[in-house]
């Protein structure tokens, strides 16, 4: 079968918002989307007093931020049973985290995350925190569920580094997956390792960088102070949203329409080749809390 | 004298150039040259990588410098109390196109101070001289750390005495409205698609052997008149893109040479031998006729 080519031109064609060419993969139709019939609910919370002068994370407000995040994703106020419904007892839970110098998790998230999980009634040893060592780390290698964690920031080859693409230290040989502009990353998510273990998927949105120079793309002038988590069951959902506030902060920095470059294909191709879940806003139901000055989306 | 002996001298014989080519490791000894200490700043350890463990340095960033013809980076990490620690890399990059090409990549101004061109950044400076691309960054910026990095930048440069060239083809470039920062060079589509989005395939079947470079121009009007201009292995090849890219893009062009599509900008085309023009963006037919002419001169007078 003739694989079909998205140019520029079919976008120009098929949405009055021409520029971005990228994000215009969020229009195609969707095929298997993860939840059939319903919508792949995100939270997108935001507080002002998350980060302070030096963007120091405000552990407290973490905490609130989580908590309520993960309450209303699950639709239970109860916190307690709002974790219930994620993480089980006998479960074995690997959180993976990311801890890329630059920009890692904040371990505030990292513990508070641990101590629900605790509170689900899991033992401390039957849980790990861990990305680049978690093939040889006995409870991710055992896992029956899995905490997906990471910031969001552009990326030379992806277009965007990813809650998809954080699994990549699932494999032997990252680079394995770097052909193409990392369209494939989403099929790491069918490894035994990894298939159908993903319990909630958070993506960092606290200092979020949205261009990159250089060798280590990185520069904090590409950065701005979002100071908001992305919350999902649904890691294409909650990535396909992260991708849109990105996009949205570079027409702001540069005053310009530009693209994340290049493309962030894995995100479309998570959903509409390897049916990992929704790109499509139209079949995201995203749920905004807290301070809304910059929202973005 | 015999074959074999011939052959046995040539492996008693050390060959200056083969042997580091065979290891992709740089000509230059850099651990050396470079400076122990620089503005009140030590240095703390070296390290150096080649095309085969790059990945293992800058995962995820790799591909951009592989694709460029990367062959080594050394990486010095220079240290001082109270202060940013300074990263030093210098890329090898194989030809002087090449480190312009990945200098380029990133350009937002016309800055010389360093090299044959250079960028700073609150941190990060950026500049290529001859095969060289050089990074220095030290983050968060400090007076002391911005003077320090400046002064390993002049050592280096002073260290490089040779200018390199720029490649062949940015002479086919019209000079006229050209959005100087905007030249990039480059050998793979994903970095066309980088700087202007085509399409998620490779349908103008750029590759290690094609040289392409992509210029933005002033034109009247909000958007700029984007040109790409494509140097294939030879004229077969050029065709074979030139058709598909047709197929692909431009379907129902016929025998025209450009089209007005539907955000009501002009796309021509030419293909030339073993070049390929295409222009994007175009106000108007003329313009887009125009330029793409020019282009076609420039190639002939090289």
């Amino acid at each position: 079968m003739k694989t079909k080519i998205y140019t520029r031109r079919e976008f120009l064609k098929n949405t009055s918002t021409a520029a971005i060419a990228g994000s215009l993969y969020f229009n195609l139709p969707v095929k298997g989307i993860a939840q059939p019939g319903s919508k792949s609910r995100v939270v997108l919370i935001r507080h002002t007093d998350i980060l302070d002068g030096k963007n120091k994370v405000n552990t407290v407000v973490m905490k609130q931020m989580l908590d309520e995040s993960v309450s209303v994703l699950t639709g239970q106020e109860d916190i307690s049973k709002a974790w219930g419904q994620i993480i089980h007892p006998d479960d074995k839970v690997g959180i993976k985290t990311n801890v890329w110098d630059r920009l890692p998790v904040p371990p505030e998230l990292e513990s508070h995350l641990k101590k629900r999980v605790m509170e689900c009634g899991v033992d401390a040893k039957k849980i790990s925190i861990n990305d680049r060592g978690l093939l040889s780390d006995p409870v991710f290698l055992n896992a029956t569920a899995l905490i997906n964690t990471r910031p969001m920031r552009t990326h030379d080859w992806s277009g965007v580094g990813t809650l998809i693409k954080n699994y990549i230290m699932f494999v032997d040989k990252p680079w394995d997956y770097h052909g193409d502009s990392c369209a494939d990353l989403a099929s790491i998510w069918k490894l035994p390792l990894v298939k159908d273990k993903t319990r909630l998927n958070i993506l960092v949105m606290l200092t979020p960088l949205f261009h990159g120079v250089g060798p280590h793309h990185f520069n904090p002038k590409y950065t701005w102070a979002y100071k908001g988590l992305l919350v999902g069951f649904d890691p294409v959902a909650v990535d396909a949203t992260g991708v849109r506030i990105i996009q949205a902060q570079r027409k702001v920095f540069f005053q310009e329409e530009r693209p994340i470059n290049p493309p962030p294909k894995h995100i479309f191709l998570a959903d509409t080749r390897h049916n990992l879940g929704t790109a499509n806003p139209d079949k995201i139901e995203l749920i905004k809390l807290g301070w809304d000055e910059g929202l973005l989306i | 004298m015999p074959l074999f002996l011939f052959l046995v001298l040539c492996m008693i014989v050390p060959d200056p150039t083969y042997g580091s080519y065979l290891k992709g490791e740089d000509s230059t000894d850099w651990s050396r040259i470079l400076p122990e200490s620089i503005s009140g700043w030590q240095k703390q350890e070296d390290r150096g990588f080649n095309r085969n463990n790059l990945y293992s340095y800058i995962d995820g960033g790799a591909e951009l410098y592989l694709s460029y013809g990367f062959r080594t980076v050394l990486s010095r990490i220079y240290l001082c109390k109270d202060q940013p620690d300074l990263i030093l890399e210098i890329f090898d990059m194989g030809s002087s196109a090449n480190a312009f090409g990945v200098f380029a990549h990133t350009r937002e101004t016309v800055d010389s101070t360093f090299g044959q061109g250079s960028q700073y950044t609150e941190g990060l400076l950026l500049f290529w001289k001859n095969n060289y691309y050089i990074s220095i960054l030290a983050s968060p910026e400090t007076p002391e750390s911005k003077q320090a990095i400046f002064s390993l930048a002049h050592e280096i440069e002073s260290t490089i005495p040779e200018k390199g060239k720029l490649p062949r083809l940015i002479q086919c470039l019209p000079r006229t409205g050209i959005i100087e920062e905007s030249i990039r060079y480059f050998h793979h589509y994903i970095w066309l698609n980088t700087h202007y989005y085509i399409a998620d395939t490779n349908i103008l079947h750029i590759d290690p052997t094609t040289e392409a470079m992509l210029a933005r121009y002033h034109q009247a009007g909000s958007r700029s008149l984007i040109l790409l201009v494509i140097k294939y292995a030879g004229s077969q090849q050029a065709e074979t893109a030139c058709r598909d890219f047709i197929a692909a893009y431009l379907p129902g062009l016929g025998q025209k040479s450009s089209l007005k599509i539907e955000d009501r900008s002009w796309i021509g085309y030419r293909l030339f031998h073993d070049l390929l023009i295409v222009g994007f963006n175009g106000e108007s037919q003329k313009i887009i006729e125009d330029i793409i002419k020019e282009t076609v001169s420039n190639y002939q007078n090289l």
